[in-house]
């Protein structure tokens, strides 16, 4: 299973669209595509997890990098519409609580 | 020390001609098909290396004459960036991770001897030695 | 190149005798022949120029076009020749690797074993199986003298030597750590700061720390971001997950953790876990949280041991006998 990244990239605020499975294989790949947006002062990251059907701890590991980078850099990082098999590995480590995940617009726009 | 001879690697087609020229020189000495062959592959490997990598460079030829026994040197001379690390060009799976050529650790299976010279902005010199067996 | 000497003599008559009569056993002549070639490490070239001189020997008249082909076929073999010799080379260089990594597991296991306590009126089993050699779980037994049980079950991100590395270092953490007179909440804050200071940013660890009090019959129990385990209720025979709120280890620098309590009774069962166990996978299908409980409940009435042990068959082979991830699994069962 391979992670398709897709980046929509803007002045103040980039979109990033994952569709696939985030595991040790494709970790560095969205590790090399996400921390350069964060290390941008400011700038704001939206990461949509809609099409994220697997992710291991691995994936956890890659988000707490860029979440210590928007820290550093005083930019803003938030992850949409995540899959209930996602969403859980977020609240079972806690990391719900230090990065931002938007649940209320799953299922559609408003 | 007998004449040498030598190829200036400009282009693509100048590897073709120090392939002949040294696969020629392998004959005359008495060099088998299978040695040859080795012999070439060898040459295009080196002669490729100056093409793609170096501005300007070239291939020569000694033959060694000593008292038991009879060989070719191939000598590839370069001045081109150099190589920073050359026990990493050396190790296998390195140079042919990219899937191209049979990279320097290939050259030193094909001859019997090997040794390289490099400085980083000057460029390399590599010789190599196949004995006649 | 001894060999090709006399190799060239069977080669030859191998040939000869399959042109005359293009038998079967030419051909499996043929077959043997290339496997010794392979055991000594022939390269494809010279097999062709064998070829070339068995001909040459045998139809001295053959024409040009024939022998230029055979020349030309020569050629080519050439970097197959070179690419042979260098997986040769690489599988040497990957055994001597793999002993190495062997040593190391062996280290490791030296290094992280606990052994499994005694406790009465308590019945413990344990089954930690690593994915690869090296293993990123850990977990680990500390009886106190008041007879209290201390039960701690870590997991680190990623598998493998790194993983086994980081699991060194929690571990002699864990050593000096005065355990058996600090709580659960305690041990977890002063093991997230030893984290936090001395791993990448992106390499973290789950451990859940219980404490288990047999005279009051009460579980103690804080988790920094663990997989959760579960409480079997003999009573009801369910199973409820044991609910704890708290961040993984390594995020942040000062971190807080919440202490939970729980009473075990008699019969009642902890299950505590890695994410290897809940995340098992079938082919492309995760296992349910539910389809675990199950085989959990199925061997309910063994001895704690020999059922992780029955759990865990269960799991390998649903997995082709190919973990994906490290397996810990610990249960203790409450006797009296």
């Amino acid at each position: 299973m391979n992670l398709n990244i897709d980046v929509a990239e803007g002045n103040e605020k980039s979109v990033v669209k994952l569709s696939g499975e985030i595991d040790a294989y494709t970790a560095p790949k969205l590790k090399e595509n996400l921390l350069p947006l964060t290390k941008k002062e400011g700038h704001q990251t939206e990461i949509n997890m809609e099409d994220v059907h697997y992710m291991d701890s691995t994936g956890l590991g890659i988000f707490i990098s860029a979440l210590k980078s928007t820290n550093e850099n005083d930019s803003d990082m938030r992850l949409v519409d995540l899959q209930d098999r996602v969403l859980r590995l977020f609240r079972i480590t806690g990391l719900d609580e230090l990065i931002t995940i938007d649940t209320a617009i799953r299922g559609g726009n408003e | 020390m007998a004449p040498k001879f030598c190829v200036d690697i400009k282009q693509e087609w100048d590897i073709v001609k120090a392939r002949q020229l040294g696969r020629d020189r392998a004959r005359e000495i008495g060099f088998g098909t299978v040695d040859q062959a080795r012999l070439a592959t060898a040459i295009s490997e080196l002669a490729r290396n100056i093409y793609l990598y170096a501005d300007s460079g070239k291939i020569c030829f000694e033959i060694t004459d000593e008292t038991d026994r009879k060989g070719i040197c191939v000598i590839s001379l370069d001045t081109g960036p150099g190589i920073q690390n050359i026990s990493r060009v050396m190790e296998d799976g390195y140079s042919t991770s990219g899937g191209l050529g049979a990279g320097l650790p290939g050259v030193k299976r094909l001859v019997d001897q090997f040794d390289i010279q490099s400085e980083e902005e000057k460029g390399t010199e590599i010789r190599v030695i196949k004995w006649l067996r | 190149m001894e060999t090709l000497n006399t190799e060239i003599h069977n080669y030859r008559n191998l040939l000869k005798h399959y042109i005359q009569i293009r038998d079967e056993q030419s051909l499996y002549g043929a077959e043997q022949l290339s496997k010794a070639f392979i055991k000594d490490n022939v390269p494809p070239e010279e097999i062709i120029n064998l070829h070339i001189r068995a001909m040459a020997e045998l139809y001295p008249d053959s024409p040009d076009h024939f022998q230029d082909s055979m020349n030309f076929l020569l050629e080519v073999m050439i970097s197959y020749g070179i690419a042979h010799q260098e997986y040769r080379s690489l599988r040497e260089e990957q055994s001597e690797l793999k002993s190495e990594i062997a040593v190391a597991a062996n280290m490791q296991d030296t290094l992280l074993t606990t052994t499994k306590p005694e406790v009465d009126g308590l019945d413990i089993g344990v089954v930690s199986v690593p994915a690869h050699q090296m293993s990123g779980d850990y977990y680990h037994f500390l009886k106190g003298e008041d007879d209290s049980l201390g039960i701690a079950v870590a997991d680190v991100i990623g598998k493998g030597i790194p993983a086994a590395l980081c699991m060194s270092m929690i571990k002699y953490s864990m050593d000096s750590l005065p355990e058996a007179t600090m709580s659960p909440k305690t041990i977890l804050k002063n093991l997230n700061r030893v984290v936090e200071r001395n791993v990448d940013s992106s390499m973290f660890i789950t451990m859940f720390y219980a404490q288990f009090l047999p005279y009051e019959n009460k579980l103690w129990y804080a988790s920094a971001g663990h997989e959760p385990g579960f409480h079997y209720d003999a009573a009801t025979k369910t199973f409820e997950e044991i609910k704890a709120k708290g961040l993984v280890l390594g995020v942040t620098p000062d971190t807080d953790y919440r202490e939970y309590e729980r009473t075990i009774d008699k019969g009642d069962m902890v299950i505590l876990l890695t994410d290897g166990v809940t995340e098992c996978r079938q082919g492309d299908r995760f296992i349910e949280t539910d389809e675990v409980l199950g085989v959990i409940k199925q061997y309910a009435d063994l001895p704690a041991q020999e059922m992780v042990n029955k759990v865990y068959k269960h799991f390998e082979r649903m997995q082709n006998f190919q973990l994906r991830d490290d397996f810990t699994l610990i249960v203790l069962r409450k006797e009296v």
